[in-house]
Formats: structure tokens, C-alpha cells, sequence
């Protein structure tokens, strides 16, 4: 919900509770008002009637008087010194509903008889009061609704612009951009906080970013030099005649060794540069001639181990890649499927416009999928050749230029796609 | 055959040189970019191998210098960097070929070999071995003149056995040689004992000498 739904929302619910006692005081009060006007126009009224009474003859038709306003009935009750003044419901014969009336009655003597005098007065208009009340105040309610609605819509217009000005800067928020990002001074104090905290904040995280950017690149450069060096003194040992076959094996293993830890070193920093975006979609690169290439520089490979290959390759399939990254996401897919294949073993491979799938069979057991695209995890049954970083960057590529990489174990077979 | 070696590292520099000047080239050094600039204005050079990151300067700037000076020297650029803008530029300055460290002294020797040849003779030149000789132009192999059948890997792996003979090769260095980075996915190295068994048989039959010797559990060595 919208802050600004919520707080109107809050606002109206305040507001009923008040507005309703609002009307029930009103109501009160002017209920109150017109009882003791109508008291005082009844009590008027008897003081008008005794000063008539007192005049009129003895013979008067006036002395036996029945309507509902005014009553004036012999009795034998005594008589009152002071009047009566209550409320009471009559029956109306024209509207066949019971009406409210103020009644004032007292028993009085009229040259020496006793009458019962009564005066009313409708209060119709008690009802017409109410009503009144309640047009006001939902008027009032609604006028007040309206208002609120149109202020708080200006307001948020307004006021909160800056707000989703910042907010939209943090949603378009791209690490490698981050330098250019700046929010703005808005009028607002608060905002200038939020985007003071912001700024920091952002600028921190540039600065973490290319800190991490440059240690990656840095370390796995840096790491090459004396890689390169070692190597070639190696290679140079090698060299002497004087060497036992013992001291040969060695050297030779080391070098493996070396040669391992400069793959190792490459892939990482492969991974960090994808991951950097380093390697920007300026054309489309065609996978199917990149297909082809790897088919040939494996062909030893595939012929050694006696693998049936299936292709169905589309004659051409152009896909937003960077050719380098396009190299490394083929051969790497087709070099696992010839690597962990076994001997007179299958592979098929379908590429379409936008689909690439590579199956293969292998004695290797289903990978788990919460593994399969984890740096590092190897299948520990023999391949020591492998660094455990050949899918993590298959996936990385995927993750990092929208190409879905699944992977899936069907009949023996696993099965490698890559949708763009 | 005169080279030049822009190299910083001095362990690294000295391994080239040691290579290469056993190779039968003559070596010059140059620890950095001032040192390059003189050297490359005072002499004329066949090959230059340049690294890329120099103590007062680049050695893209090198390239960009020679190419002033109108220098018909080939060049290869070695970086630690292996990243695609310095390749891309180093080539479009004019770099001849670009290797990325660590790489094999080896493979470094080969492709200074090939250089010079494009370079010197536009390909038109032999290259022999007693009595083998290979044609790069038309791609022949020549066993006692009578020319011999290889397949694309054999003949590369012969050139690259002749450009390092009498040095031990590894297999890894083979590997690189013959399959680029694709190489890394293999799993292992037999397929070059296949390629070098054929090879062998051939040069035999056609009355050649066995120069192939297998180093144990390391690689091979030509002549």
C-alpha cells in the first residue's frame, strides 16, 4: 500500500469517529434548544390562554376545548399550582405515525371550576434537525474526503518527487556506472539526508567495486609474472643432458603443475571480467561456424575415444555475444561432453536460432543440481584435469548476457541448454 | 638473426635470452622503456619481443616508435595482461603476433622462427634438417627429396620440432602449440603420442632418420 493511501486511510478513519460525535453533540445541543424554545412558547402561550380564560363568559364553548394542541377538559382534580412540562408521542392521523410533542398540563380553576388545561406543540421538526445534522456533517465529511484526496495526490506530485527521483536512480543502480550516479540537493531536508546517506553510500561501493575490480585483475596479473618465470626456468632445467629420468619426471610434473595453476589463474580472472561486463555485446557473433571450429580442434579427441557425434546445426544462428565469450561458452560445453564421455560414447548437439543443447552419455551419476554451476565442485572420479570452473563460467556468461543455462539429466544422458 | 628483448623482469629476461641465444639467434636486451627507445634508434633488429607493462612507459609506445623509425623488424608483444584492448591495439599498432605470459619458451622460439620467415623471404624460403626439407609456402615435406604425405597437425609439429631442435619440447608446450586454449579441455595429452607415432612412421618409411626421441615423462626432443 502506497504511504500516502495509508496515511489517508488513517486520516479518514480518525476523522469518522469525530465527525460522528461531532453530530451527536450538535444534535444534543439543538435538540436541547428547541425543547426550551417550544417550553417557553408553551409556557407564553398558558399565560395568553389564562388571561383569556379570566375574561371570557361563564358560557364560553371554549370551557370543553379537544384537539391535540390545545385542551381544556373540566375535572375534578385539584388544582395545580405550577404547570407541567413533558414529552409525548401522538398518533397523526395524516401521516399514520406516531409525532413528537412538548406538552405543558396543569389543572386550573376557572371562576371556580376546575379544568385540565393542556397546550402542545409539534417537535416535527426535531426529525428535520437530525437529518439536517447529518446532511451537514457527511457534506462536510465528503468535502473534507475530496480535499484531502486532491492535496495528498498534489503533495505527493510534489513534495515526494524528489523521493521517487532518488528511487528510480537506485533501481537503474549498475555497479560499473556507479561513478556518474549523484543525487541530487532537493528542497526537502529529509530527502537531503536520504540522498547525503546515499551518495556515501554509493560512492563507497563504487570504491569497494573497483578495489575488488583492480585486486582481481591485479592479483591474477601480478601472478603471471612469476608463473612465466618459473616456467621458463623449467623449461630450461629441462635442457640439461646430465638429468636422470627421475629428476625429468619431476621437472615435468612441476611444470603440470604450474601450467595447472595459470589455468586456474586465467579462468578466475575470465570470471571476474564477465562478471565486470568487460566484455561488451557490440555485434552478433554466429554459432554455428564457432561450432564447427571446436568440432575440428576436438576432432583428435572425439576420433581417440570412438564417439558418435549427432549434429543438427541451424545454418546460421546469431547470438548477442561477445565472439570471446561465444568461444569459451562452446568449447567449454563440448569439451565436458567429450571429456566425461565414455569410450564408444554419444554426444548430439542441436543449435538452433535460440537454443544451443549438447548431450552426452558418461559413466558420471546425475550431478546434483544445487552443484552442477559451483565453482570448485568437481566430480572427484578421475578427471584431474579438470579445475571445477569450466561451468561456473559457462554460468557466469549465462548470468551476466541473458542466456538461460539449464541443465538436465534424461536416460543416461546429460543434457546441457543454453536459450537466448 | 638479431633480436631485441624488452623485458622488465630480469629472471625472465635472462631465460629468454639463454633460450633463444641457444637457439642461434643474437640476443639484445632492454629492461626498459628509455633503454628500449635507445636501443631501437641505434640498431636495426630482425625480431623484437616487447613486454607490454615497462618501468617509464608502455611498450605499446615502443611499437608506436619503431613504426615512426619505418623499422621492418617484426614484433611480438608478451603481456601478463591477457586482456583483448591491449591484444586488439598491439596488433592494430603494427605488433606482428602477441603471446601471453606464462607461455613456453618454446613456443615463444617457434613463433619468432615463423615471423622471420614471413618477414625476411615473404615465406619463400626452406627450411632444413639433414636430410629433411620443408617448404612453407606450398606446405611439402621433402625426406631425401622425395616428398612425403602429413596431415595439418604433423607438419605443424615438425616445424615446431625443427625451430626447437635439440631442446626438449613438452607436451603441454605441444599441446598449446597445436590446439590454443581448446587444449585445456582434452583431459589429457595422449592424442599428441598418437600424432607424433605417425609422424615418426612416415619420416621412417620414407628412409628418414628417427630424430624424435621421447624424454621420459616429460616430452620429446628433435635431432
Amino acid at each position: 500500500m502506497k504511504l500516502l493511501t495509508k496515511t489517508t486511510l488513517y486520516f479518514i478513519l480518525i476523522m469518522l469517529p469525530v465527525f460522528a460525535a461531532g453530530a451527536y453533540y450538535l444534535f444534543h445541543k439543538f435538540n436541547k434548544e428547541i425543547k426550551h424554545e417550544t417550553d417557553e412558547e408553551l409556557v407564553n402561550d398558558q399565560l395568553e390562554w389564562l388571561r383569556y380564560l379570566d375574561t371570557a363568559s361563564l358560557d364560553n364553548p371554549i370551557f370543553r376545548f379537544h384537539t391535540q394542541e390545545f385542551q381544556l377538559i373540566p375535572t375534578d382534580q385539584p388544582i395545580q399550582k405550577k404547570f407541567k412540562l413533558k414529552g409525548v408521542n401522538l398518533y397523526q392521523e395524516t401521516e399514520d405515525t406516531q409525532a413528537p410533542f412538548r406538552e405543558l398540563s396543569q389543572v386550573i380553576s376557572i371562576h371556580g371550576k376546575n379544568y385540565q388545561l393542556i397546550l402542545r406543540k409539534s417537535m416535527i421538526e426535531k426529525d428535520d434537525l437530525a437529518k439536517n445534522i447529518i446532511t451537514v456533517m457527511l457534506l462536510a465529511f465528503g468535502g473534507l474526503l475530496v480535499f484531502v484526496i486532491l492535496s495528498n495526490w498534489f503533495i505527493s506530485r510534489n513534495i515526494w518527487s524528489p523521493f521517487y527521483r532518488s528511487l528510480d536512480k537506485i533501481r537503474q543502480l549498475q555497479l560499473n556506472k556507479m561513478e556518474t550516479l549523484q543525487f541530487n540537493r532537493t528542497p526537502t531536508h529529509e530527502f537531503n539526508q536520504l540522498n547525503d546517506a546515499l551518495n556515501q553510500m554509493t560512492d563507497r561501493i563504487h570504491q569497494d567495486y573497483i578495489n575488488m575490480k583492480e585486486l582481481t585483475e591485479d592479483a591474477a596479473h601480478e601472478m603471471q609474472t612469476p608463473l612465466a618465470i618459473a616456467q621458463s626456468k623449467l623449461e630450461l632445467l629441462l635442457q640439461d643432458e646430465n638429468l636422470s629420468e627421475e629428476q625429468l619426471k619431476n621437472i615435468g610434473q612441476t611444470s603440470e603443475e604450474l601450467q595447472r595453476l595459470s589455468r586456474l589463474n586465467h579462468s578466475l580472472l575470465l570470471l571476474a571480467k564477465i562478471e565486470n561486463q568487460q566484455y561488451p555485446v557490440t555485434e552478433q557473433t554466429d554459432l554455428h561456424p564457432v561450432l564447427l571450429k571446436y568440432l575440428s580442434l576436438f576432432e583428435e579427441l572425439i576420433r581417440e575415444k570412438e564417439l558418435t557425434v549427432d549434429t543438427k546445426l541451424a545454418p546460421a544462428a546469431p547470438w548477442p555475444l561477445h565472439p570471446a565469450l561465444a568461444d569459451i561458452l562452446v568449447s567449454n560445453l563440448l569439451g565436458n561432453a567429450i571429456k566425461y564421455n565414455y569410450p564408444e560414447g554419444r554426444i548430439s548437439i542441436t543449435l538452433t536460432q535460440t537454443s544451443l543443447t549438447i548431450s552426452n552419455t558418461s559413466n558420471l551419476p546425475e550431478i546434483p543440481p544445487a552443484n552442477v554451476f559451483q565453482r570448485f565442485r568437481k566430480s572427484n572420479q578421475g578427471y584431474s584435469n579438470s579445475n571445477g570452473l569450466g561451468l561456473a563460467i559457462v554460468k557466469k556468461i549465462g548470468d551476466s548476457y541473458r542466456i538461460n543455462i539449464r541443465y538436465q539429466y534424461r536416460n543416461g544422458l546429460h543434457i546441457f541448454t543454453a536459450t537466448c | 638473426m638479431k633480436l631485441l628483448i624488452i623485458e622488465d623482469e630480469p629472471s625472465l629476461r635472462n631465460s629468454i635470452r639463454e633460450y633463444l641465444e641457444h637457439q642461434g639467434f643474437i640476443c639484445e636486451v632492454a629492461a626498459d622503456f628509455r633503454e628500449a627507445i635507445d636501443k631501437v634508434g641505434d640498431y636495426e633488429y630482425d625480431c623484437i619481443v616487447a613486454d607490454i607493462g615497462l618501468p617509464f612507459g608502455s611498450g605499446l609506445d615502443v611499437i608506436r616508435e619503431l613504426k615512426t623509425l619505418k623499422s621492418k623488424a617484426g614484433i611480438i608483444i608478451i603481456s601478463a595482461k591477457d586482456s583483448l584492448e591491449d591484444k586488439l591495439s598491439g596488433l592494430e599498432l603494427g605488433a606482428d603476433d602477441y603471446l601471453t605470459k606464462p607461455f613456453h619458451l618454446s613456443e615463444l622460439n617457434a613463433r619468432i622462427n615463423a615471423l622471420l620467415r614471413r618477414k625476411n623471404f615473404d615465406g619463400n624460403t626452406s627450411i632444413s634438417f639433414f636430410e629433411i626439407t620443408i617448404i612453407p609456402a606450398s606446405k611439402t615435406v621433402l625426406v631425401h627429396d622425395k616428398s612425403i604425405t602429413l596431415t595439418g597437425k604433423e607438419y605443424q609439429l615438425l616445424v615446431y620440432f625443427i625451430a626447437n631442435q635439440h631442446r626438449v619440447v613438452t607436451k603441454s608446450a605441444l599441446a598449446g602449440h597445436l590446439w590454443g586454449d581448446a587444449y585445456d579441455q582434452a583431459g589429457s595429452y595422449d592424442f599428441i603420442y598418437t600424432h607424433i607415432k605417425n609422424l615418426r612412421k612416415k619420416m621412417l618409411e620414407a628412409g628418414g632418420e628417427d630424430y624424435i626421441k621421447t624424454v621420459y615423462g616429460t616430452g620429446y626432443r628433435f635431432g
